[in-house]
């Protein structure tokens, strides 16, 4: 029992780990990131695409390339015209929802999913993005900490004139964080639509992308403690699904319903305890202008 | 007006790549008449109705297209009023879903003479909304937590908690017979909303009220001193404060009231044409709202015009599928209008370069 809980995190976990270190990377440069779901979507759709005609491993990347494409048009109004960072994230989750769907009946006249690809092949019994998914909380880590580039990144998002200052140009290094951000969040989409399941499905990410940004705020915007809490929701999803199967009375006692609204209100009370000012970053949502001091 | 030339510039903008789009994925011809088909469906079919008399050529579209911009206009307004003062309600969804059980629970459980029972849904719905909204306000002001991130939270465990509970557990309508039905209880016929042009058509009193609800909106924020505080708040809280102006109490007036429209909005999609709780509510009608005020540029009236836009070509939508056009293709002109909105430096430069000699 607790084997095979601990195999199903293993499979739900990697798109909301990838996905919640995206966030992570472009809140850290100070660009909120709602446009998750949106570039998550992307991601999943491209790769189930591309792994139609190329090897699967290789539509994953051109998933992760749509996400980045998909960030750039995020990066571009908010960084480039310095548009409202939220508003910009609402409208990439609305125009990726509506393109999905006029793509699937367009190209494969298909109101719900594309054709089934081959999924990636298994290594030690998960996928290669699993193991993957435990590796990189630890890489984005290093890299934002131990890296000169993290150093930067993080003080463009806590005071980006001192950046400015020191000679380092704002506003392409916003962009390349915010482009990988779309690339993670991109190869999220791709391990829901190459690995969890074997093609793209009309609903996909169904609000995956709104939980990740759920986990980086729980993580207190770290990518440790993003992914950790990734990996929690994603527990908290995996015991659900588990439940229904092997032990449907409980859930008669705590409903389906108050399980899936858990992490978000867990999420709330975490912010509400601790105040959400001292951690995140300073200028985060804040327009850089090099006109104004 | 001015103001309003980017709007207006990127809605057309977007109509016409959604039509090159639709023209490279089938046809040219086919796009135009799958575009046609949609603007018939969303303002009346006129050649149909010239033809052959029939009313219900133009009454059943027409219809359609309002009974959808009365609920845009609702969410529209949600947010258009929390932006005034400066806050980001992207909480309409849940607000909305809130409001809608509201209205269903009282318009299935109550029994009461026509006029009042619709007053009282009404009010449910906008008192459920209000309260729901009230949450992000207070944790804002006691806690500091971030109204985008704790709207985001909210909608989510209202939708979960909704949807996935309350409506397949305690509330599931009784099963009569054999066929278990999805959603609630049928609400009492006392609780619909009265249609406005007889039976051929489902255009309802929501409309209506939507109008009105724009329009008040537009005088309280013009004309009164109240509204007039709002928008010193929403311009600078730190001025706002120096002259004497309540922030606090701002902020919570405007998100009740935000929560309150968001909630009106569910009761109309209730009342008027689900008359239950439906398994889903089916379009994202909360976040919808952030591109119908942001389009609309936060002004009631403006709000009021793009939702009767977008509600009708939401409504023509159903038509173009008929051309291999998916229904959905409406809401995808909406998504850019919304993205070429945001892009308004963009439109700053643009107007401003043709403006100089």
């Amino acid at each position: 029992m607790i084997l095979a809980l601990l195999n199903s995190i293993l499979d739900a976990a990697p798109p909301l780990i990838f996905a919640a270190l995206g966030a992570v990377l472009s809140e850290r440069a100070g660009v909120v990131n709602v446009g998750i779901e949106g570039m998550m979507r992307a991601g999943a759709f491209a790769a189930a695409v591309a792994a139609l005609v190329m090897p699967t491993p290789l539509g994953v990347l051109v998933g992760m390339l749509a996400g980045a494409g998909v960030a750039a048009i995020h990066g571009w109004l908010t960084i480039s015209l310095r548009s409202d960072q939220v508003v910009s994230g609402m409208a990439i989750n609305l125009v990726m929802l509506a393109l999905g769907t006029f793509l699937l009946e367009a190209v494969f006249n298909s109101p719900s999913s594309t054709p089934a690809i081959t999924q990636l092949p298994l290594v030690f019994g998960h996928s290669p993005l699993t193991w993957l998914a435990l590796v990189l909380p630890f890489v984005v880590h290093f890299v934002i900490q131990h890296t000169a580039w993290g150093l930067r990144l993080r003080a463009v998002g806590e005071k980006p004139q001192a950046v400015a200052a020191m000679g380092v140009r704002v506003g392409p290094l916003r962009f390349g964080a915010v482009l990988l951000s779309g690339a993670l969040a991109g190869l999220g989409g791709a391990a829901l639509s190459t690995a969890t399941l074997d093609r793209f499905e009309h609903h996909m990410p169904s609000g995956l992308g709104f939980m990740a940004v759920a986990a980086m705020v729980f993580g207190r915007w770290t990518p440790l403690g993003a992914a950790g809490a990734a990996a929690f929701f994603a527990f908290g999803n995996a015991l659900r699904i588990g439940l229904a199967s092997s032990a449907p009375q409980l859930l008669e006692v705590v409903p389906k319903g108050v399980l899936l609204a858990l992490p978000y209100a867990l999420t709330l009370v975490v912010l509400s305890v601790q105040g959400a000012k001292n951690v995140a970053p300073a200028a985060l949502g804040q327009p850089y202008d090099p006109e104004l001091r | 007006m001015r103001k309003a030339l980017p709007s207006i510039l990127s809605v057309i903008s977007a109509i016409l790549i959604c039509f090159i789009a639709a023209g490279l994925t089938r046809d040219f011809g086919t796009a135009l008449d799958a575009f046609t088909a949609m603007l018939w469906g969303a303002f009346g079919d006129w050649p149909k109705f010239l033809e052959t008399g029939a009313a219900t050529a133009i009454l059943r579209p027409l219809g359609e297209a309002g009974t959808k911009a009365a609920i845009l206009t609702f969410t529209g307004l949600s947010v258009a009023v929390a932006f005034r003062v400066g806050l980001f309600n992207i909480g309409a969804q849940g607000q909305l879903a809130v409001g809608a059980l509201a209205a269903a629970v009282v318009g299935a459980k109550l029994e009461a003479p026509g006029f009042l029972h619709i007053t009282l849904c009404l009010a449910a719905a906008a008192l459920g909304g209000a309260l729901y909204a009230l949450l992000p306000a207070i944790l804002k002001l006691k806690r500091g937590v971030h109204e985008v991130i704790s709207t985001i939270m909210l909608n989510w465990v209202a939708v979960s908690l909704i949807d996935n509970w309350l409506v397949i557990g305690p509330l599931r309508a009784a099963a009569s017979g054999d066929n278990s039905i999805s959603g609630t209880d049928q609400i009492h016929a006392t609780a619909e909303l009265p249609r406005l042009l007889g039976d051929s058509s489902r255009l309802n009193l929501g409309l209506v009220l939507a109008g009105v609800a724009a329009l008040a909106t537009w005088l309280f924020l013009t004309r009164f001193t109240r509204g007039f505080e709002w928008k010193a708040i929403g311009l600078s809280q730190d001025a706002a404060r120096a002259s004497g102006i309540d922030v606090d109490r701002g902020f919570l007036e405007a998100m009740l009231l935000a929560g309150a429209f968001a909630g009106l909005g569910g009761a109309v999609l209730i009342l008027g044409t689900e008359l239950k709780y439906p398994a889903t509510l089916g379009a994202p009608w909360g976040f919808d709202g952030i591109a119908m005020a942001l389009i609309g540029q936060g002004h009631p009236l403006g709000v009021l015009a793009v939702s009767t836009l977008f509600g009708g070509l939401r409504a023509g939508g159903t038509r173009m599928q008929l051309f291999g056009v998916h229904k959905s293709f409406p809401e995808l002109m909406q998504g850019l209008a919304l993205l070429l909105v945001a892009a308004k430096l963009m439109w700053e430069r643009l107007l401003r370069t043709r403006g100089t000699p």
